[in-house]
């Protein structure tokens, strides 16, 4: 009888200590985030488990890395040696810029041009660049310009870059995949069971999220910008890099006209392709070869092609799998097979939904 | 009986009382704890970044005083409380019932972005101006699932 009321008397005791203590905590869901400004864009990178502090430092020290040796404007940067002087010898804090040209010259050649790292004078006329005006150039500068835009002219060898008289190159249409693919290395490295990383409005995820489900990855409605909550439907993802490329992130009106940042390298205008937004997701965890650098490319090259461009080019593409989602002008939202599966469709965006094979 | 083989043992009346005592404040606690764990949704904390190193934390209601103003790079933006479907915060500085948020409502950088971006409601949404290297985060609202996604493309 006494046994029974001093552990009747102790189990309100224990039941308080549990609550003042609380559970366990599970070293997988320790999270660390930094925000970083680099790259032109803001970054985020949240990072879990044991070692998401180190992890998550070491990933700011990475970006800023990156950005010393990509960065159009920084003065020590290779890219801006190399657009200086039009060559460069591989050292010399360049080690990420090959690999990059290399794969910069393979999306170029495949993309039929869509994808050309050289387009950066006409990006720049138009004010794109940096932090400067916007302004609609006229037709015989970017003529000129145009002349200069040819990707497979740049050459790459083991050692060495050059550009072609009057070239200039901007990485900003891959940098910030090849910086994703450094990341999933560097979580490799740090065992990281968990992480995101948003690069500007790409998106990393590695595992999956601490209650065991997939990452929920908005597509935003490229007719409603300005509503963070407006997307055409939710991607479930894990381990996967996705990249969104839309007119709608970047435009200036002028005399009643709008004009977005995508310029197409044919024309030297903002491609008018009938896309509103192109987004292409990738399996970042296998043995694919710089699957975010290949997204970031793609992204781009796609809203340029058109529907129909794109998704024969989707069709066709013979080297890492990717998949899609196109938002059109015309009110659909085309998936690709690939990722139906995953697509949670925003029934209410008033977007009709087709899912592509 | 037990009770009689050790007299000075034999619980009493102030006994009694400790062990109610004791009870109540097991309750008391485990009750304070798991209310506490129920009621997390606060009233939305505003947290300021620039250049990658945290400027300003204040509750979301502070903005109801009056806007606040940050400056990095040469550029400046403001920041005013705001609600949905409202274009400008109510005059009488009391909390308002409502969707409540923050926004930029102007900034003289040359690009704008934070400005459009207008109005963020929901934990873990931010505003972002590059060109002053400013970053302004919503936490702590109770809606920190951002519409129930992680991150947003585009």
């Amino acid at each position: 009888m006494r046994r029974l009321i001093s552990i009747t008397l102790a189990l309100p005791l224990l039941l308080s200590l549990t609550a003042c203590f609380g559970p366990p905590v599970d070293p997988d869901t320790v999270q660390e985030s930094i925000q970083v400004i680099a790259m032109d864009t803001a970054m985020v990178i949240s990072t879990y488990g044991k070692r998401s502090t180190a992890a998550a430092y070491a990933s700011e020290d990475l970006i800023r890395e990156l950005e010393s040796q990509l960065s159009r404007t920084e003065e020590e940067s290779a890219v801006f040696r190399l657009n200086g002087t039009g060559t460069l010898e591989l050292g010399e804090k360049a080690e990420d810029l090959f690999p990059l040209l290399e794969a910069a010259d393979r999306y170029c050649r495949e993309t039929g041009g869509a994808f050309d790292i050289t387009v950066a004078p006409v990006v720049a006329a138009w004010g794109f660049a940096g932090g400067a005006e916007y302004r609609v150039p006229g037709k015989a500068e970017l003529q000129k310009l145009l002349e200069l835009v040819d990707g497979t002219a740049v050459k790459v060898t083991d050692r060495t870059a050059a550009l072609a008289p009057g070239q200039s190159i901007d990485l900003g249409g891959i940098a910030k995949g090849y910086a994703a693919d450094r990341l999933t290395d560097l979580f490799r490295e740090y065992e990281i069971p968990r992480a995101m990383a948003t690069l500007g409005g790409n998106v990393l995820v590695w595992g999956n999220r601490p209650d065991g489900t997939p990452w929920r990855v908005g597509v935003q409605d490229p007719a409603r910008p300005q509503e963070q909550n407006a997307f055409v439907g939710v991607l479930l993802l894990e381990n996967a890099f996705a990249v969104t490329s839309g007119g709608y992130q970047r435009y200036f009106e002028e005399s009643g006209k709008t004009y977005h940042h995508i310029i197409d390298p044919a024309t030297g205008f903002p491609a008018d392709s009938g896309l509103t937004s192109v987004t292409v997701v990738a399996d970042c965890a296998g043995d694919s070869d710089l699957p975010g650098t290949m997204c970031d490319a793609f992204s781009t090259a796609l809203f340029v092609m058109g529907e129909e461009r794109a998704l024969d080019f989707w069709r066709n593409w013979g080297g890492n799998p990717f998949e899609l989602v196109l938002v059109t002008e015309d009110g659909r939202v085309a998936v690709t097979g690939g990722l139906a599966e995953k697509f949670d469709f925003d029934t209410e965006s008033g977007y009709v939904l087709e899912v592509i094979s | 009986m037990f009770w009689k083989s050790s007299p000075k043992l034999r619980p009493n009346g102030w006994d009694a009382l400790v062990v109610l005592a004791v009870i109540a404040l097991a309750a008391g606690s485990a009750l304070a704890v798991w209310r506490g764990a129920g009621t997390a949704r606060g009233p939305g904390t505003v947290i300021v970044t620039i250049d990658g190193r945290e400027a300003d934390r204040f509750p979301l209601s502070n903005l109801l005083e009056a806007p606040r103003t940050y400056s990095n790079n040469g550029y400046t933006l403001e920041l005013v409380y705001g609600l949905r479907g409202m274009e400008n915060p109510p005059p009488d500085h009391r909390e308002p019932f409502g969707e409540a948020g923050v926004r930029a409502a102007w900034a003289d950088c040359p690009t704008q972005d934070c400005v459009r971006t207008g109005l963020i409601t929901r934990g873990g949404q931010s505003i972002v101006c590059l060109p002053a290297r400013i970053i302004v985060q919503l936490t702590g609202t109770g809606a920190e699932d951002g519409g129930g996604v992680d991150a947003v493309l585009g």
